[in-house]
């Protein structure tokens, strides 16, 4: 694994609305699988390789996961391709547990209020944190949205 | 019949009825009733519908020593023609002689015993005289009461009609099947007994945690090595991968290895947890795609 990976200055895509491959998806607990299946579908045809279509779809799964376990229950989930990366964000709108929202990845991501988040070793966002290329959180009064960004390699993974 | 039986409790005058939903728990149970019946020194003999090279190579990659318990005479691995069918004619009668002859052929061989599996699979073709698979089933248990002989009728679930087992079913003094923790169209945990373990299939995920952690609770006190069979697994999440990271640490020392076997993408996961090089635990990553 390679060192720590700081979040860009300006994250493009994260809040602005998609301009490729616009995929998005509503989902609870009954539809995660579904949910893989479908962006494991579109990070293929995104272009990115096998191994880099299976982390796609772990942090998708773990961060809709994470707003099923933690936060409202269900979300939504956007996958888009914007330059060189495929970027997968995740908006939960539920109230916050414990009055702190849906843990989100720390160490390399932080909110944007400038909160640091908590994260457990080997949980679902600390793998997010570990496989994507940035990850961004955005808390408003409406909810969170996570975003997570992939480069694009088409003849390997990247890693 | 009996309540279910683990293919491992199966002894001498048994006559038992095995249901599998899939070739891959066919061979993981038929491994074992061979490799039970070879350490018990007993002849064995497997009627496979597969072909006998692929069947030896199936229960050589289950890391059964078939090839020299074939040369030793101890195994046999063969198709159903001659044995069960002549041509495409079942007769009942004939299938049951070629049983008896095999257990006096195995006595006047000097075994103490005798295994003999029979995939049933060759009664969903058109074969003539078909109607006569329940006398068969009551002549093989006829013939293994009271004697040292074993059989393991072996019958797909899945291709099979109910009505059809239902009426062989009463043959048997035992029914077998692989214990199964969870079963249902995207996932599958079982377990694997040859080699002992668990086999996890399909996609898994943090609503299938209860199951598992039974799973891994009974893996943890099986005897001996363990291995945790996710080769035909398509997805685990973290939390899952956490649990069986958890339980793999707990179980394996020197002395008791545990062998994760998993595509590599999802082996990645267990090397971020840092399983990859620990004491007594090996990870094997195959691509198999």
């Amino acid at each position: 694994m390679t060192g720590e990976k700081e979040r860009p200055a300006s994250l493009p895509g994260a809040a602005a609305p998609p301009v490729s491959l616009p995929f998005a998806q509503e989902f609870n607990a009954g539809s995660l699988y579904a949910l893989r299946s479908a962006v494991g579908a579109h990070a293929a045809a995104a272009g990115l390789g096998r191994h880099r279509v299976y982390d796609v779809t772990t942090a998708a799964h773990e961060l809709a996961a994470n707003a099923v376990r933690h936060g409202a229950g269900h979300g939504s989930l956007r996958l888009w391709a914007q330059g060189a990366y495929l970027c997968c964000a995740v908006a939960d709108d539920g109230p916050a547990e414990n009055g702190d929202g849906p843990a989100a990845p720390g160490g390399r991501a932080r909110a944007t209020d400038g909160a640091a988040w908590p994260v457990v070793h080997g949980h679902g966002l600390w793998i997010v944190g570990e496989i994507a290329d940035d990850v961004r959180v955005d808390r408003g009064h409406a909810g969170t949205i996570i975003t997570a960004r992939f480069a694009i390699h088409p003849d390997g993974d990247g890693r | 019949m009996d309540a279910s039986a683990q293919v491992t409790e199966l002894s001498a005058a048994d006559h038992a009825c095995l249901t599998f939903g899939e070739a891959e728990e066919l061979f993981d149970l038929t491994a074992a009733f061979v490799r039970d019946g070879l350490v018990a020194g007993l002849k064995v003999v497997w009627v496979s519908d597969a072909a006998p090279a692929q069947a030896i190579a199936e229960l050589g990659n289950r890391g059964i020593a078939v090839r020299r318990a074939m040369e030793a005479g101890q195994m046999a691995a063969a198709g159903c023609e001659g044995r069960l069918l002549s041509g495409q004619e079942f007769r009942a009668e004939a299938a049951v002689g070629w049983l008896s002859g095999e257990l006096a052929s195995s006595r006047e061989q000097g075994f103490p015993g005798l295994r003999v599996a029979v995939d049933m699979s060759w009664a969903l073709r058109p074969v003539a005289g078909i109607e006569e698979l329940p006398r068969f089933e009551e002549g093989i248990a006829a013939a293994s009461t009271g004697s040292t002989a074993s059989v393991l009728c072996q019958y797909d679930r899945e291709r099979f009609d109910p009505v059809t087992l239902a009426s062989v079913a009463g043959f048997h003094t035992r029914s077998v099947a692989a214990a199964t923790y969870h079963a249902d169209a995207l996932l599958r945990i079982c377990r694997q007994y040859a080699p002992p373990g668990i086999r996890l299939a399909g996609e898994l995920d943090f609503q299938a945690a209860e199951p598992l952690a039974r799973a891994l609770s009974e893996a943890v006190r099986l005897d001996g090595d363990v291995t945790v069979n996710m080769t035909t697994l398509a997805f685990i999440d973290a939390r899952c991968t956490m649990m069986v990271a958890d339980a793999v640490r707990t179980i394996a020392s020197a002395e008791r290895p545990v062998t994760l076997r998993c595509s590599p993408e999802i082996g990645k996961g267990f090397v971020r947890l840092g399983l990859d090089g620990l004491r007594g635990i090996r990870l094997v990553t195959a691509d198999d795609r």
